[in-house]
């Protein structure tokens, strides 16, 4: 078999992959700018948290799926204090400002996790561990699993949208927030809500990456970026549009690796982000009005 | 006096209407002038046997660290060294009968935020000398800033090469050892133990790029072949892309990593099997014992690396210098991880580097800034040896390019007590084995 198709097959898993994950941490991202018109730039480190959350129940009890509960369970949590506390007042004025307070919680994240659970890489273990062989290399089991929960808990998010009265909450607040309220929609509480569902979204993300990378203080600013370039292709607040924007990105870093360096990959990505915003700036995937 | 403080005579003859005086009032007023005046005076102006002896005003050393940022990790316990140096140092009575004062600023791991740092450092702090550094490009970047200002710069963690070859200048040292000397004590196992075809992984950057150029120069010398290279930026969380193109006919991946990178392509080279066909070596950087090591774990097994420092007790390691300084480091680091966290080479050579100035400050008796000349003199060729201020062993900071040559040491991941993994030594190459010839010319 040649080369190049042992290299396009191995590409597309590894994109496909990868695109898979990096939707998760996206899609919680696209759910709270949809609704709350927030770009949160602490997203990265409550995929952090989670991680360490995880990380914390996995060692006292062994148990990865113990810890993926708590680490959804506590951001989630702390997502809605810190809506709460911090957000809810500036919801509505200049995005600016939620720009600034959600960078500066970030910055408070990072540097509260150093101090608490200091420089060490923190290490959970995987779910699964076996290996698929395709052709030169072995695949760990574990990264196909974790895209395939991805996808699973993306659809429970857009069942749970869709089916039941606090999802027509969810929807109608993304519609149009004024009539929300005046038809008796606590719109408040769907906002707390919902950063706290994109929270722990972000936290279940990142505990489910954290066999892969290990866990500490500054694992969450690499994948922010890359989340933010798939928001924006995928459309913001799209969910279904983040998923395929993040496939997309992958398959295009992935299969662009095969003719250049990795490094240099990462342009393509860079070079979708800059057409999407010239040619279609509501998003590659959104379907356009007529 | 009374309980709000007033004392009532004062407050009568001072303050009851038609008992102060126009003389009374010129007379307390002109009296308390000139107790507020000398009060200020003695604050302000140095008593002469102050300036003579310079008893209390500390010599101030400042430096960056990353503390925050992909770096904070190693950066951290570089100050943790700092912090133990500095404080057994005034323990034992200051250099030069003066205590040492320490300020550490964050570099972020960046350049721009280095220079800003040590521009403060300089300009605002007023430091007497430098000691830190951690990344090569920021150090690089900030060796201009004490040039200018002829501040002597002792380097704490920088390993790129040319910070002592073809950028070397007169105020910048590098108390311990360099990528073409770990080279030269490494290339030779590689080669002859383990195989003669290598592949470099190494951290797209200054130092990774250096050291990459110094082991395919120490692996082609002795007849062996460099098959190729990849390099992958700083930072790369997910280095799949880059690991799932190696692939041929080697013997030996060689990895040229530091901090997080480090556990990332260790653990991801392992996931993909490629430590099935080929032999994991490298820099010890990338697994260091204390941060790297608990989180690869299994997958660092059979890692083949070299280090200037190793936190175990063996050969030369086994020495009661070592042991206090590994407690003490120890026990410091407890202020970041209540567990403590073991000592490593970031630590060690900023314990050592700090060290290396106190006896540099003593032998040309340094009183500040001002005597700069005379301590980068005093260091030239500096011999020091083993010792609770040099745990790790002798050394001599070479006149010709300010650069130190260290023992080093080879070593392999294996499985320790329990369930923990620990390198063991292979083999201690003696600094003196490891002098490469100088290639600077100052200014």
């Amino acid at each position: 078999m040649s080369e190049l198709f042992q290299d396009l097959v191995v590409q597309m898993l590894i994109g496909i992959s990868t695109g898979l994950i990096l939707a998760l941490v996206a899609s919680g991202l696209t759910l709270i700018f949809g609704i709350m018109d927030v770009v949160n730039f602490a997203h990265g480190e409550l995929f952090m948290l989670g991680a360490y959350m995880g990380w914390v129940f996995f060692t006292m009890t062994g148990s990865f799926w113990l810890g993926l509960a708590a680490a959804g369970l506590c951001v989630f949590v702390f997502g809605l204090i810190m809506q709460r506390s911090a957000l809810r007042s500036l919801i509505g004025s200049d995005p600016l400002t939620t720009i600034l307070a959600t960078f500066g919680i970030s910055l408070v994240l990072q540097t509260a996790a150093i101090w608490i659970w200091g420089p060490t890489v923190r290490r959970v273990g995987a779910a699964l561990t076996g290996h698929i062989v395709v052709f030169h290399l072995q695949f760990p089991v574990y990264r196909f699993m974790v895209a395939v929960l991805s996808l699973a808990i993306i659809a429970g998010l857009w069942l749970f949208m869709h089916r039941g009265r606090f999802g027509l909450w969810i929807r109608a607040t993304t519609q149009d927030r004024q009539m929300a309220l005046a038809m008796g929609i606590p719109v408040p509480l769907v906002h707390t809500v919902v950063f706290g569902i994109g929270a722990a979204m972000a936290a279940i993300s990142g505990y489910l990456y954290a066999p892969i990378l290990g866990v500490d203080p500054t694992m969450g600013v690499n994948n922010i970026l890359r989340a933010f370039i798939i928001v924006v292709v995928g459309g913001m607040g799209n969910l279904w549009g983040s998923v395929l924007a993040a496939v997309f990105i992958g398959v295009l870093e992935a299969l662009a690796v095969i003719w250049v360096s990795p490094a240099l990959a990462v342009i393509f990505s860079f070079a979708a982000l800059i057409v999407t915003l010239l040619v279609r700036p509501t998003g590659l995937f959104v379907a356009v009005p007529r | 006096m009374r309980e709000d403080g007033h004392d009532r005579r004062v407050d009568e003859t001072m303050w009851r209407p038609g008992t102060i005086t126009r003389r009374r009032f010129v007379g307390v007023g002109a009296a308390s002038v000139a107790a507020a005046g000398a009060l200020g005076a003695a604050m302000l102006v140095p008593s002469p046997w102050r300036q003579l002896f310079g008893a209390e005003k500390p010599i101030k050393i400042g430096g960056i660290q990353p503390l925050t940022g992909p770096a904070a990790g190693g950066g951290l316990m570089a100050k943790v060294g700092q912090e133990v140096a500095a404080e057994r140092i005034n323990a034992a009575g200051g250099v030069n009968g003066r205590p040492i004062e320490l300020i550490v600023e964050d570099s972020e791991g960046k350049p721009a935020a280095g220079i800003r740092k040590t521009r403060k450092l300089l300009t605002r702090d007023l430091i007497d000398v430098g000691q830190g550094g951690f990344m090569s490009n920021v150090c690089i970047a900030c060796m201009p800033e004490y040039r200018r200002a002829r501040i002597v710069n002792m380097i704490g963690v920088c390993l790129d090469t040319t910070i002592t070859t073809s950028r070397c200048d007169r105020y910048t040292f590098r108390p311990f050892d360099y990528a073409p000397a770990q080279a030269v004590a490494f290339a030779p196992y590689l080669v002859n133990n383990i195989g003669k075809k290598w592949h470099i992984l190494f951290a797209d950057y200054a130092w990774g790029q250096t050291t990459r150029d110094a082991y395919r120069e120490g692996i082609e010398n002795l007849g062996g072949e460099v098959v190729g290279t990849t390099g992958i930026p700083l930072g790369t969380a997910d280095m799949v892309p880059f690991l799932s193109r190696i692939r041929g006919d080697f013997d030996g991946l060689f990895m040229i990593f530091f901090g997080k990178d480090g556990v990332n392509v260790v653990t991801q080279a392992y996931n993909l099997g490629l430590h099935n066909k080929y032999r994991f070596a490298g820099d010890g950087a990338a697994v260091v014992a204390g941060t790297n090591l608990p989180a690869q774990r299994e997958k660092a097994l059979g890692f083949v690396g070299i280090d200037r420092y190793l936190p175990i007790f063996q050969g030369p390691l086994d020495t009661e210098h070592h042991r206090k300084f590994f407690d003490a480091v120890f026990e410091q680091s407890k202020q970041y991880d209540p567990n403590g966290i073991l000592p490593d080479r970031y630590s060690q050579s900023n314990f050592e580097a700090l060290n290396v100035l106190k006896v540099g400050m003593e032998a040309c008796e340094f009183r500040g800034r001002e005597d700069t000349e005379k301590l980068v003199e005093a260091l030239e060729d500096l011999q020091v040896y083993a010792g609770d201020d040099f745990p790790t062993g002798d050394r001599l900071l070479r006149k010709a390019d300010h650069q130190a040559f260290t023992n080093e040491y080879i070593f392999e991941v294996v499985k320790g007590d329990g369930d923990t993994y620990q390198p063991k030594v292979l083999q201690v190459v003696p600094w003196q084995d490891t002098i490469v010839p100088p290639a600077c010319q100052f200014a």
